[in-house]
């Protein structure tokens, strides 16, 4: 796809937004609509493909990717075993909602960024 | 109507494991996961039908394409005659200027130098060009089918406008 198409651009460029509200919007709706973090996670993975078929310069550091990955995924462990100690404990009842929210938004972030380290790796570092 | 997307689903998948182009089976497989996932939403797993369309349809079909644009292997057959082996000034500068074309798409460049006629080589070997010379007069076949066809009509146009471009029909 070494062939620079200045539609595919162009157009890329017009959707790329939407894509991205969309896929926010399906990680921050995943708790009462069909969707969640993974999902929302791939479809900003998916960016990552039309950035390559619009342009194929890579623009995202793979080294600042994998800490973004590994930090998100500490905060989530942390955020899980934090939710069992306080809901056991009875400290905080109820508030499920934001607890879900903010879980969801961590595994949509990881799954971006796994996503977009498996696209970076394979389309622009991999050869024979 | 769930009848209609699961034969459409079977179409998809037989058309996937026929087809004679790896290129042809990758888009029927990218169907038949845009039909399976609106299977799933009408079996009430919206979630899973979300999940599948983005994974199957998007991620692993430009996934696909790409690993077999990076694997692709472009072989030139240099046809000589006896006393002319390739080797002089003018081929090897054709030679470099079709390897340079060959690294600008992405594809690996393999030669081989063959003495046998046109129609043997079409016949017998699988082929992306053939060289041929004559009488200082350089001439490449390309096949009808093969999608680079346009791509080296205006390569070879642009470095060397000397060569003739003859496609072979089936």
């Amino acid at each position: 796809m070494s062939d620079h198409s200045q539609l595919l651009s162009r157009s890329i460029g017009i959707i790329y937004p939407i894509i991205l509200i969309f896929g926010l919007y399906v990680i921050f709706n995943g708790h009462v609509t069909p969707g969640g973090g993974f999902q929302g996670g791939a479809i900003i993975g998916a960016i990552m493909i039309a950035k390559y078929l619009a342009d194929p310069i890579p623009f995202l550091s793979l080294e600042w990717t994998q800490s973004v990955e590994k930090a998100t995924l500490l905060i989530l462990y942390v955020l899980a075993a934090l939710f069992c100690i306080v809901t056991t404990l009875q400290i905080v009842v109820g508030h499920f909602t934001i607890f879900l929210i903010l879980s969801n938004t961590l595994i949509g972030l990881k799954v971006a960024c796994g996503m977009s380290i498996i696209i970076n790796r394979f389309v622009y570092y991999e050869t024979r | 109507m769930i009848q209609v997307a699961l034969v459409l689903v079977i179409l998809a998948a037989l058309a996937a494991v026929q087809t004679r182009y790896l290129r042809h089976g990758v888009i029927y497989l990218g169907l038949f996961s845009l039909g399976i996932a609106f299977v799933y939403l009408l079996y009430n797993a919206p979630d899973v039908a979300l999940a599948e369309a983005i994974i199957g349809s998007t991620l692993s079909t430009v996934l696909f394409i790409v690993a077999l644009q990076k694997y692709k292997i472009f072989t030139i057959y240099y046809r000589v005659s006896g006393e002319d082996a390739g080797q002089d000034a003018a081929s090897q500068s054709v030679i470099k200027s079709l390897e340079k074309f060959c690294t600008k798409q992405e594809l690996e460049a393999q030669i081989i130098y063959t003495t046998e006629p046109i129609a043997d080589i079409v016949e017998n070997h699988q082929f992306s060009i053939i060289m041929n010379k004559q009488n200082m007069q350089y001439d490449v076949f390309i096949h009808e089918n093969n999608y680079k066809i346009d791509a080296l009509k205006t390569y070879l146009s642009q470095e060397l406008p000397s060569i003739n471009v003859k496609i072979l029909e089936d």
